[in-house]
């Protein structure tokens, strides 16, 4: 008995043992820590211990960490991004008005490259939200980037649920172009009784359910898969993020949440936010913007690169998101622009693109700063983040690295060289050179700069 | 150009047709002192086989034969089961193969579903099927005794059968329909729900809550329908029942890893007997596939560059080069892991690849017997059918292929095909007029100078067809490829220069079907004339050089 309980132990001591060893355990030595919380602390070391935030501090004991020299780099927490639309194989469903019944989860591409583009970047999780072309859209995902791992593995199983809501021109316009068949809502007050209606449909459905869940009913009620997450809103279970550019549009939904007794998590884009700016802190909303992007249409154009200053000022938590596969490589950038017109101070211009968007989206207890207990989201950077000359060298999320400067650099010879032999094998060869010769072609390449190999594959 | 093509198809089917059935024959046979392959159990050599009545009456190297038996001598040829394809749109007929218009108006046959076309699952292949068909012969010629077949548009693409490829009567070549529902993650048109991918999920997802329900309140109705309103007779949901009861199979079309993640996530949330078809990156997820014992029809319809090459164009994604030399790899690692798979033809153009695909597969770590398998027993186990198919047993349908030389060889030559116990000749190969003395030995007499761009016009059935001959000759030996617009470009085979003109064979894609055709021609200055010999009959040809 004794010693199968020792056998036992031992047997578990060796499981373990690697799994310690891959990178969940990591020492961070002597950067300058950006805590978003707690200011910026020079010669600082990070100890990780199974992908969280063990300690913070001087001259920490490795132990059995593996440990990366920080030495004259920055860390920051991992950026996140509170609208993108990366890995989604589809965007919109724009049939009809209300879509809830269409879910992100579904068509998830952990392969995607704009992920690893986005790690490049310092980025470490993401709100994907369907598009904006209806009044209610379908329901959002949030993801950490870790990219190689399947799909289940980018879930936070601890991120509440969210939806999409959009106001405004996209709405109107969708499905509104000349000779194709329309759809309702054509205007900004059909969109909001598209909303009300949506909701008073919930509320009935919800009745029903509550009836036949009572005995008063013998057949059950139509199950909807559009109708039950409008009814998690309602229930508060579910987080709205809202798409639109003009303060009257924030109003009157702030009005319907009222009316209705939801809660609205994000203005999306709020390019007018900075005009009801009081009022938006009053009613506990977050906004998340574009920093200085502006003019792309007519609903767009009431704005000013002081919004976001203007927001902080007023208490509003306030986000700086890409919506975009290539500006979410340098959210960092954006955040420095905070400083620059206004001036907020650089720990809330850091916040704005990590503790921020974490509240927003209800993971702020688990990451969006550099704190003990919470989960090793971090990126290093060569320079001060916010520097134009600064590039993100590595990205860790709980504790383990997803992008490595150096190492992609040097992996990149050998995926030439991998292409190389590829491209020579039978069933990558061009139509014409096939079945004739097992040899590489050998006609000499055009003489200009190889683009470099990316990502893991 | 489209419709140049289809009248040259009808030509080219009708030939078909007509040629076929003269070879049909039913009774009782004996093969005799034949390599019998019976897949289930050992090989026997020097065994018996004796059909009767549509069935294997009995096989072994001790049998009796029957006095009534029209028997053959099958020294030096070998006996398999008739090979499955297991998912196919053979012979589906096009006028229900047309994608129907989004809202279902305008579609025959009308239908009482209160869903958009792509939604409708209650559709039946066989009321689209024609016995007769051209594309059955052209496939059992092939040594195909037995497929999947199903319509291929729509999201719900509605039940498939598995088939016999020879019956006078739809409803005598069905070996088991419906078989399954069959799905492919596809959109509507015209702004009509779903019109994305995500949305397509959710139309899946609510029919199948729909379905669950309907099936729930007509059980509580048969019992007593007093006090429920009586559920809805609703053919769309209907159709989904057995589905969501697990108790018919749902083909899902899933040819990428994530689209395959995506279906087993959905078979897993609906509890589904899920089958996946496709299966080009199964190998990456072969403990899934496992744990949820889910089935892969695997496409041999092997993934190869199309693209000719162009400088300026971005290069293709690494990921893209590694998946093509990697799916040819993957029977053999489902193999190895223990799923369950069979081969299917995955939309092939050409029949023939089916077997050099699954001989590459043997190239990459897949046994012969295995790969046999996966298109005898496996695929019969997968469609339901290994009780009376996939191998050569006593009792069993009387569906085989006699053939000379190993299977997967290119040299074989399939001499009989049995369905149904119903004997098919293979056509021989049309023999070519020798034009001219080239028997061996003879000094090489002077030959005919013929390489050259040739502008030929085939008289075929119906219609003349311009095509380009391109040919370069090294003394006897001719290469070079042929050209239309009507057929593509193929590479002509066994080209031989004579002393009056040439000879070459080429193997040319039309209407679905591979047409092996003969060329003999004789040169006079720099023209030519002479014939383009097919099994349905020969056509005439005239051409020029081009200078």
């Amino acid at each position: 008995m004794k010693s199968k309980v020792i056998f036992l132990t031992i047997i578990s001591i060796c499981l373990i043992l690697p799994s310690l060893a891959i990178g969940q355990n990591v020492l961070i030595k002597n950067a300058t820590v950006m805590t978003a919380v707690n200011g910026t602390k020079q010669n600082t070391d990070i100890l990780v211990q199974n992908g969280k935030i063990s300690r913070i501090g001087k001259n920490l004991n490795a132990g059995n960490a593996q440990v990366i020299d920080a030495s004259g780099k920055f860390v920051t927490p991992g950026i996140i991004d509170a609208h993108s639309h990366a890995m989604m194989d589809s965007v919109n469903e724009i049939s009809y008005a209300v879509t809830s019944m269409a879910r992100i989860r579904d068509v998830l591409n952990p392969k995607d490259i704009t992920i690893y583009r986005a790690l490049g970047g310092g980025v470490t999780a993401a709100n994907l939200l369907h598009g904006s072309a209806n009044p209610i859209g379908g329901l959002n995902t949030v993801v950490k980037f870790k990219y190689g791992k399947p799909i289940e593995e980018f879930l936070i199983p601890e991120a509440p649920p969210g939806i999409k809501f959009a106001m405004g021109e996209n709405v109107k316009r969708a499905r509104n172009a000349p000779g194709q068949p329309r759809r309702y809502p054509a205007t900004r007050m059909g969109t909001l009784e598209v909303m009300r209606d949506a909701f008073e449909r919930a509320k009935d459905y919800k009745k029903k359910w509550d009836d036949f869940r009572a005995g008063k009913m013998r057949t059950p009620p139509k199950r909807s898969v559009e109708l039950e997450p409008i009814v998690e809103i309602l229930e508060g279970k579910r987080l709205v993020h809202a798409h639109g550019y003009r303060s009257d549009e924030h109003l009157n939904l702030m009005k319907l949440a009222k009316e209705f007794g939801f809660t609205v998590s994000t203005l999306q884009h709020g390019l007018e936010a900075y005009k009801i700016a009081p009022e938006i802190a009053k009613f506990g909303t977050g906004v998340s913007i574009f920093v200085d992007y502006w003019g792309f249409k007519i609903e767009a154009y009431d704005t000013i690169p002081y919004n976001a200053y203007i927001l902080w000022k007023n208490g509003v938590v306030v986000s700086i998101n890409s919506d975009s596969g290539e500006r979410i490589r340098r959210l960092n950038l954006d955040a420095a622009k905070a400083i620059k017109y206004g001036g907020v101070p650089e720990q809330e211009a850091l916040k704005m693109i990590t503790l921020n968007p974490a509240k927003q989206l209800g993971i702020d207890k688990m990451t969006g700063s550099i704190e003990v207990g919470k989960d090793a989201d971090i990126a290093i950077w060569s320079k001060h983040p916010f520097s134009v000359y600064t590039k993100a060298e590595m990205t860790l999320i709980d504790g383990e690295v997803y992008f490595d400067r150096k190492k992609d650099i040097a992996r990149r010879s050998q995926l030439a060289a991998e292409r190389k032999r590829l491209e020579a094998m039978e069933p990558n060869l061009p139509p014409n050179k096939r079945g004739k010769s097992k040899k590489p072609a050998t006609k000499p390449k055009p003489k200009s700069t190889p683009v470099p190999e990316g990502g893991l594959d | 150009m489209k419709k140049h093509f289809l009248r040259f198809s009808i030509a080219i089917f009708a030939l078909v047709c007509l040629s076929v059935s003269v070879f049909a024959q039913r009774g009782t046979y004996a093969i005799k002192n034949a390599q019998i392959v019976t897949v289930s159990g050992s090989n026997i050599s020097n065994g018996t086989i004796v059909i009767r009545d549509g069935l294997i009456e009995s096989v072994g190297t001790n049998v009796n034969i029957p006095a009534d038996a029209k028997v053959f001598d099958g020294k030096g040829l070998t006996v398999y089961p008739g090979f499955i394809d297991a998912n196919t749109n053979l012979a589906v007929q096009r006028a229900q193969r047309r994608p129907p218009s989004p809202t279902g108006q305008n579609n025959q046959p009308q239908s009482n579903s209160n869903y958009p076309a792509v939604l409708r699952p209650e559709r039946m292949v066989i009321d689209s099927l024609k016995a007769g068909d051209g594309q059955f012969t052209s496939q059992r010629n092939n040594g195909f005794t037995t497929v999947l077949t199903g319509h291929s548009d729509g999201i719900f693409n509605g039940h498939s059968a598995v088939i016999n490829l020879a019956g006078d009567s739809v409803s005598s070549m069905v070996v088991k329909s419906a078989f399954a529902q069959h799905v492919t993650y596809r959109t509507n048109r015209g702004g009509i729900f779903p019109t994305s991918l995500m949305g397509t999920f959710a139309a899946l997802r609510q029919m199948f809550h729909d379905a669950k329900r309907l099936d729930e309140i007509k059980k509580m109705y048969a019992k007593n329908p007093r006090g429920i309103k009586r559920p809805e007779a609703d053919p769309s949901l209907e159709a989904l029942i057995p589905i969501v009861n697990g108790k018919m199979p749902i083909v899902f079309n899933a040819v990428t890893e994530r689209e395959m993640v995506r279906t087993l996530d959905l078979i897993k949330e609906f509890n589904l007997k899920g089958i996946i078809s496709g299966g080009h990156e199964a190998s990456r997820l072969t403990n899934r596939l496992k744990t949820q014992n889910v089935p892969v029809l695997l496409s041999l319809n092997y993934p190869k560059r199309t693209l000719s090459e162009n400088k300026e164009a971005d290069r293709e994604p690494l990921r893209t080069l590694r998946l093509r030399v990697e799916v040819p790899k993957v029977a053999a690692r489902l193999k190895q892991a223990g799923v369950k798979f069979a081969f299917q033809s995955g939309g092939l153009k050409n029949i023939k690849d089916f077997f050099k695909n699954a001989e590459e597969s043997t190239k990459n770590g897949l046994s012969k017997s295995d790969a046999l398998q996966a298109m005898t027993l496996n695929a019969a186990e997968i469609l339901g059918v290994d009780g009376q198919l996939g191998s050569i047993d006593k009792g069993k349908i009387a569906n085989l292929v006699v053939m000379k030389g190993d299977i997967f060889a290119d040299d074989k030559r399939i001499t009989h095909v049995f369905v149904d116990g119903k004997l098919f000749e293979q056509p021989k190969k049309p023999e070519r007029k020798k034009t001219a003395t080239t028997t061996s030995g003879n000094a090489p007499s002077k030959l005919a100078q013929v390489a050259g761009t040739w502008t030929l016009t085939i008289e075929a059935p119906g219609q003349s067809i311009d095509s380009t001959l391109v040919l370069n000759q090294q003394g006897k030996v001719l290469t070079g490829t042929i050209s239309s617009t009507l057929f593509g470009t193929a590479q002509i085979k066994n080209g031989e220069a004579t002393e009056k003109g040439f000879n070459f064979d080429v193997t040319i894609s039309a209407g679905g079907q591979d047409i092996e055709v003969s060329f003999s021609g004789t040169v006079t200055g720099n023209k030519v004339e002479g014939t383009a010999d097919t099994a349905q009959g020969p056509a005439s040809f005239t051409g020029t050089k081009n200078p």
